[in-house]
């Protein structure tokens, strides 16, 4: 723990050399324009002080949360199930696809106007748009893992006449765990992207609602300081997965 | 252990839209809610009013104009900063990390920035189409050029191919395109989403903005009608690229 | 000692007895497809113990008969007679040993190997027992916690080995075993796999493309013929055992019956290649 050697490396020193670079540009040119306007970090920093000490930020990221996680074990519950009966009955699984995907590519802002008139504006419509498309990327993921079976070691099990459980538990399942774990990380950005939306366009409440507000008081450093906690909160779920995922394939990649 | 042939799953999957719209269809007639629940023949009705009226095929052309600039933008500081960053390790190091911020951050939550900053003219919804689609078409650059197939160099310099410019584009640039076009094809959905962001929020316009003039006064029809086509050209155009990625990959 | 393979090919029932073989494959979905004639009415008797190695032209047939014999595909006529009985089903007298290995990656090599002994219910601790037995008799005791992917081509065909000597059956199935293992590694297998084999008397159907191989392991050499695959010929090998590769290359059986063997494989060729331009 050496902590002059650790700051002689570049993947440290760079990243903060560079930081400081473009905050300080950013104060002065900010400063000297529209301090108002242009948000020098000096005033994002004070803004965070200040929405912190109200609780106004916290409050905030709870509501966030809230509907995030639920939406996001719900999709999970739903999601698996559905994607290992879309594995296992092929038939069943092409005729949905289409669906699947057909929805999956639609940007969610424009059917935001459909969720109002199907479920409003509150708790329930911002839980869909979370709920909906984070089950449709993980039960996809799930299908493509159980049929991308590989077919050689297929038929090593059946060389071995294993049954159809053993079949499963150790052919099957572990050969779409990869799949499985990568639809919840696709799952995990498509619900903090839904959970955004909804506060920002349905009911103006948590991380997004204070962008909203913001946006319609003119204050770029309150927005700013809700973008940098929702960038914070995405890298922190993107990473966790991520260590899932490292953890589950321990015999995939060298753990070096 | 039958499996069926690509024949065959078309076949069922015709099927399966066919019965899916007649049950709708008639749901819908049975339910009489069309706020709720427009019948499909509600829906096409409106999708040919929308046509004929050319107001679809105004907005449209609005619409893949700003997709297209702002692919074409997105491509350009793709490729300087994917190969700056591919070339110089000090580079990667000191601009990596507001790509990857930009990355995780959702585009949505920008664009209120963007519209303070840029206001909701032509500039700031390219730049929320932009803003969506560069990092992939970054990475991809970056990670293409990085992983540049080192015996294949040696074979094009043994051969007498001299200089960085034609070996990047003699080996390094076709060794890298199936890592391209991926990155490619990722941009492009994200775009999508941008352009419809941008419409919706910034100025209503194009696709987006017809949307969400229909939603705000409660024609569920129309909705669906103006949607179709906007998923329609997500579709297409992803799939175009994963086309063309498929036909360029060699192993 | 010497003749040890004679003694083994005159002993009672048939290890492998097929008769007839007839395989088709249809090669699109399509109504109107292609057939591909695989198999054109095989017969082979194998003795018991028999050291049986097959070699041809690739696309000749030898991964199709193989997987016939294992029950991994039924035929479309004709019979498989396993110890005496007739089977349609893969079972505990035969294991395979596969050209790409077939190693699960997400299990270590001891877990790889004890596979087919769970499948098939074995007491936990016995089977422990009988993986860790056969993981050392292929020499990776300190292996035995790794991942395939830690392990060279010719140590994951180890555990492949392991794996199919686990189960205890008599009859080892291998489908190009050592196809993608470096020349040096593979001479030492060869020799591992003659010695283990001659050690538990196993019988041994060994699919190969190197007629080097092919000669130094065989009691005999099956050369198959091309479109539609058929046997050619059947042709004994007078070698004394053990063997290893340095005497047997110079013995002047060895040189008979490799000249012999490349002489019709090569007739097969030229004969396909004029039938292809007629
Ligand atoms: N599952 C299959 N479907 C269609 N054709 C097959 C299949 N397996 C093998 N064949 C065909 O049968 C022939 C023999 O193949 P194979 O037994 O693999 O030959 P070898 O192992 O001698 O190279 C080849 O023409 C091959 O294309
Ligand atoms: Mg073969």
């Amino acid at each position: 723990m050496n902590l002059l050697a650790t700051f002689k490396s570049r993947r440290v020193y760079l990243p903060i050399l560079s930081l400081l670079v473009v905050l300080g540009g950013w104060e002065l040119v900010g400063r000297s324009i529209n301090p108002l306007l242009f948000a020098p970090p000096s005033s994002i920093i004070a803004m965070f002080g200040e929405l912190i000490a109200s609780g106004e930020l916290l409050a905030a990221a709870k509501i966030t949360m809230q509907a995030l996680f639920l939406g996001y074990i719900l999709a999970v519950i739903a999601g698996i199930p559905m994607g290992v009966l879309m594995g296992a009955w092929p038939r069943f699984g092409d005729i949905l696809q289409p669906y699947l995907y057909a929805i999956f590519s639609t940007p969610r802002v424009v059917v935001v106007p459909l969720i109002i008139v199907w479920f409003g504006i509150g708790f329930e419509a911002r839980l869909f748009l979370v709920f909906f498309w984070t089950a449709i990327a993980i039960s996809v993921n799930t299908a493509q893992g159980v049929r991308n079976a590989r077919p050689d070691l297929l038929e090593v099990a059946r060389s071995f006449k294993v049954g159809r459980y053993q079949m499963a538990r150790h052919v099957l399942i572990p050969g779409a765990v990869p799949f499985v774990i990568s639809g919840l990380r696709i799952g995990a950005e498509r619900a903090i992207v839904g959970v955004i939306i909804g506060e920002m366009f349905l009911q103006i409440v948590g991380l997004g609602g204070i962008i909203t507000t913001a946006s319609s008081q003119l204050l770029p450093a309150k927005m700013l300081c809700a973008v940098a906690v929702i960038a914070v909160l995405g890298t922190i779920i993107v990473t966790t997965l991520d260590m899932l995922e490292a953890r589950f394939q321990v015999w995939r990649n060298d753990s070096n | 252990m039958k499996t069926l042939s690509r024949l065959e799953t078309r076949r069922d999957q015709l099927i399966g839209v066919a019965l899916f719209l007649s049950v709708w269809e008639v749901a819908a007639q049975l339910f009489d809610k069309p706020l709720l629940l427009p019948p499909v023949s509600a829906i096409l009705t409106a999708l040919w009013d929308l046509i004929i009226s050319g107001e679809l095929i105004t907005a449209l052309g609005e619409s893949i104009f700003l997709l297209i600039v702002g692919l074409l933008v997105a491509i350009v500081i793709g490729f300087v900063f994917g190969t700056i960053i591919a070339r110089s390790k000090t580079a990667y190091w000191m601009l990596n990390p507001y790509f990857s911020a930009l990355f995780v951050t959702p585009t949505i939550a920008l664009v209120p920035l963007v519209l303070v900053w840029f206001g909701f003219g032509f500039t700031g919804r390219v730049l929320v189409v932009v803003l969506a689609a560069v990092v992939p078409i970054l990475f991809s650059v970056a990670s293409g050029l990085r992983d540049a197939p080192g015996d294949l160099i040696d074979v094009a310099r043994s051969f007498g191919v001299k200089g960085e410019i034609p070996l990047l584009f003699t080996v390094r640039l076709r060794a890298a395109l199936p890592v391209l076009m991926a990155g490619l094809r990722l941009a492009a959905g994200r775009a999508v989403v941008g352009m419809a962001v941008a419409e919706t929020y910034l100025r209503l316009g194009g696709i987006g903005g017809l949307i969400k003039s229909y939603g705000a006064v409660f024609r569920t029809d129309y909705v669906f009608a103006s949607i179709l086509p906007l998923s329609l050209l997500g579709i297409l155009l992803v799939s175009g690229i994963g086309r063309i990625e498929r036909r360029l990959k060699w192993s | 000692m010497e003749n040890t393979h004679i003694t083994n090919s005159s002993t009672g029932t048939s290890a492998i007895e097929l008769s007839g073989i007839r395989k088709t494959f249809t090669l699109s979905e399509d109504k109107n497809a292609q057939q591909v004639l695989a198999l054109d009415g095989i017969d082979l008797s194998i003795n018991q113990g028999e050291f049986l190695t097959i070699i041809g032209p690739s696309g000749c047939g030898k991964t199709t008969l193989l997987r016939i014999m294992a029950s991994l595909i039924l035929p479309d006529e004709g019979r498989v007679i396993v110890e005496g009985e007739a089977v349609s089903e893969p079972d505990i007298k035969r294991a395979m040993v596969f050209q790409t290995f077939g190693l699960f990656p997400w299990k270590t090599v001891l877990d790889n190997v004890v596979f087919p002994l769970i499948v098939r219910k074995y007491p936990a601790q016995q089977t422990r027992e009988i993986a860790i037995q056969h993981i050392k008799q292929v020499g990776l005791e300190k292996f035995q916690n790794a991942y395939p992917h830690q392990l060279s081509g010719g140590m994951q065909q180890r555990v492949g080995l392991a794996r199919a000597l686990s189960t205890g059956a008599d009859i080892l199935l291998m489908d190009e075993p050592f196809g993608a293992i470096d020349a040096q590694t593979r001479e030492l297998m060869q020799e591992e796999l003659m010695r283990i084999c001659q050690e538990e008397q196993k019988t041994v159907v060994f699919i190969t493309h190197d007629l080097n191989e092919a000669v130094m392991l065989a009691d005999r050499v099956l050369l198959m013929s091309r479109g539609p695959g058929q046997v050619r010929e059947i042709i004994s090998v007078n070698l004394p055992r053990p063997r290893t590769e340095y005497d047997v290359r110079a013995h002047q059986e060895f040189v008979r019956v490799r000249g012999h063997l490349w002489r019709e494989l090569r007739n097969d060729l030229i004969e396909q290649r004029t039938e292809e331009m007629v």
